[in-house]
């Protein structure tokens, strides 16, 4: 039952800057989902915030209040960390139960009893609870984490990649599991993890970090519709997307790009055009994502650019397809069942309503066709 | 030839070796034993049969209050400074693997060059020191320079126990709600016990058998058994029988230590604990 305020907290080990005047408000009963790429600075934000790593500069406040010189046990705060960080030397119970053992949250014997085997159970590690870490795999010690930190009710839950070396089948039941959790519990979370997939379906907001910096704060929608910068456009899918650079052309007041060789311009929508003349840009890139071509192993229409095929990925309900066009590799999302060959002639065209458009010049997001009605949806 | 009589062959080989290794190591043992039994009269002249004497323990332990007055000198010198090297070392080496300051590596370099420089080399100076403040000849003073020898050891040892705990294990504790002294004697001290045992017993033994350190820097007010046992040469003679008592019951505490200790010395608790 928190909110939580970072004022330009900065964070530096030794020469390197690990947190760069982060600005950051976090609703109370939200759950914010930080994500980045290794080493952003993720987990020493958590740190921070848990306050057993100190900012040089800056101010933590916890419900409006400075919490700088409050010490992490008297913060309410229940952290889940990337490495566990189990008691080696008690036994599964004893490191859930350590939290209500503590003098600051004491409970009596009875409860921890019931409140474990409860959370226990919930994690499916209740037939492990006389074990010690070391003698229960790396899903389970995640799980004995999870559950020491959930067995608390605290202002604040702080989850470091809680469930990423879980089997991928757990993973997808924990992720339901904690989402539906939250709900129930309505306290603040924040949550670190460098798979989109999680971010994107958990987050009632995003926070994407790097370099020590926040880039975009959003719903799940905005950054994955409308990111930032192209480096969160790429962070954000699988396949990566597709960026390529185009070349504007003005024809009697319509504005087309030149793509990856071709002789004939891609009209670019209105509502974009008006917006890039009116923004003064020249150079322009376009962001694509796997599912914004059509393909066609005929010339369909002259708009449609020859291409050969270059890899072919099948992942299960879907294949990924690299194709070449003028020694530009374009990942595009086929079905499961295409029948392809290698170095087969194929024939792409691009979704010019589905493009995102950036500055050449600095990375930054411009606009994209129907921005305003397709963040309005939800 | 099967596999199975190859184990076997192997096995009675390594057994072989093993047996002839502590033959080796224990015959000086059993030797002293031997001496401590044999009267003046019989001590060069009789090798194993001879008629056993319970006279060089009688001498030893009850004629004259030195030897007695010795050990327990030595209990208190050893042990002192054995507990003052966990007092002073625990937090060293915690502050050596958890804190980053200017010079650190040095300092722990250091620390451990204490046990590299010979005793005799330095003892002319200390003693001329402990002469001018007055440590000379003092229990304090002896458990001081003991430092040298059992607190390099202490720190090294148990700086890398707590290395090997991640600093992770402690912020969850904190988390948890325990201040840093409850995380300490909590989560801590239970990690590091292997270590700490066998570091201060190694330390107890260092201490308990130095021999220079005791006989320049102590007078006749402190006397410790290593250096008791030097009475026991005579103008005359060497009473080599009252000086083997006197190695043998000096070792007795080390011997008792070690076996009481030994279940402590257990190894392996600390993986685990985080991602591997």
């Amino acid at each position: 039952m928190a909110k939580i305020d970072l004022v330009n907290v900065t964070k530096r080990f030794n020469k390197t800057v690990a947190l760069d005047g982060i600005d950051l408000t976090i609703h109370d009963k939200e759950f914010f989902v930080l994500f980045g790429p290794a080493g952003a600075g993720k987990t020493t934000l958590l740190k921070v915030i848990a306050g057993v790593e100190f900012p040089e500069v800056g101010e933590v406040r916890i419900s409006d209040e400075n919490v700088n010189l409050v010490e992490p046990a008297k913060r309410n705060i229940s952290m889940v960390f990337e490495n566990y960080a189990l008691y080696p030397h008690m036994n599964i119970f004893d490191n859930i139960a350590s939290p209500m053992r503590s003098p600051l949250y004491k409970k009596d014997e009875a409860t921890i009893k019931r409140e474990v085997h409860k959370v226990a159970s919930m994690m499916k590690i209740d037939h492990l609870l006389e074990r010690l870490p070391s003698q229960v795999s790396n899903g389970q010690r995640q799980r004995t984490a999870l559950g020491r930190a959930l067995v608390r009710d605290p202002n604040v839950f702080l989850m470091d990649e809680p469930i990423a070396h879980l089997d991928a089948k757990l993973r997808h039941v924990m992720r339901a599991e904690l989402k539906e959790m939250q709900h129930e519990f309505s306290t603040t979370t924040i949550y670190v993890t460098h798979d989109y997939l999680e971010a994107l379906s958990l987050g009632d907001r995003v926070g994407i970090i790097n370099e020590g910096k926040i880039v975009q704060i959003g719903t799940g929608e905005e950054v994955y519709l409308t990111p930032a910068n192209e480096f969160v456009a790429r962070l954000m899918g699988d396949p990566e997307i597709n960026i390529f650079e185009i070349d504007l052309v003005d024809e009697d007041g319509v504005l087309g790009g030149v793509m990856l060789g071709q002789k004939k311009p891609h009209l670019i929508p209105e509502d974009v055009a008006k917006v890039i003349n009116d923004g003064g840009y020249t150079k322009i890139r376009i962001g694509l994502r796997g599912n914004d071509f059509n393909y066609s192993f005929t010339k369909v229409s002259p708009e449609y650019m020859d291409a050969t095929v270059y890899s072919v990925e099948p992942i299960g309900n879907k294949t990924i397809l690299v194709v070449d066009v003028n020694g530009e590799k374009l990942r595009v999302i086929a079905p499961n069942d295409i029948k392809v060959e290698l170095d087969q002639p194929i024939y792409v065209n691009v979704k010019m309503d589905k493009a995102m458009f950036f500055n050449a010049e600095d990375g930054n997001f411009i606009i994209r066709h129907n921005q305003k009605q397709l963040l309005e949806v939800d | 030839m099967n596999h199975k009589s190859k184990e076997m062959l192997k096995s009675i080989g390594f057994t072989g070796l093993l047996t002839i290794y502590a033959i080796f190591a224990i015959f000086p043992l059993f030797w002293l034993i031997l001496l401590t039994f044999k009267s003046d009269a019989q001590m060069f002249n009789t090798t194993f049969v001879f008629t056993p004497t319970l006279e060089n323990y009688r001498i030893v332990i009850l004629q004259g209050t030195d030897y007695v007055k010795a050990f327990i000198n030595n209990i208190i010198v050893s042990g002192g400074a054995v507990l003052l090297s966990l007092l002073v070392g625990v937090p060293g080496a915690y502050a050596l693997a958890r804190y980053n300051f200017s010079k650190k590596e040095d300092l722990a370099f250091t620390i451990l060059s204490f046990r590299f420089a010979p005793e005799i080399l330095v003892i002319l100076p200390l003693f001329m020191i402990y002469q001018k403040i007055g440590l000379y000849d003092t229990y304090f003073g002896l458990i001081w320079v003991y430092q040298l020898i059992t607190l390099p050891l202490l720190i090294w040892v148990l700086r890398g126990y707590f290395e090997d705990i991640s600093v992770e294990v402690e912020q969850a504790a904190n988390l948890d709600g325990y201040s840093w002294y409850q995380v300490f004697f909590k989560i801590l001290l239970p990690l590091i016990k292997p270590g700490l045992v066998a570091s201060a017993l190694l330390a107890f033994i260092f201490a308990w058998n130095n021999f220079t350190f005791p006989l320049l820097l102590s007078g006749f007010q402190i006397e410790t058994v290593t250096v008791a046992a030097l009475r026991y040469i005579g103008s005359d003679t060497v009473h080599y029988g009252q000086m083997a008592v006197a190695a043998a019951v000096a070792a007795l505490p080390e011997v008792v230590l070690a076996l009481i200790i030994q279940k402590h010395l257990v190894r392996g608790l600390s993986f685990g604990a985080v991602k591997g």
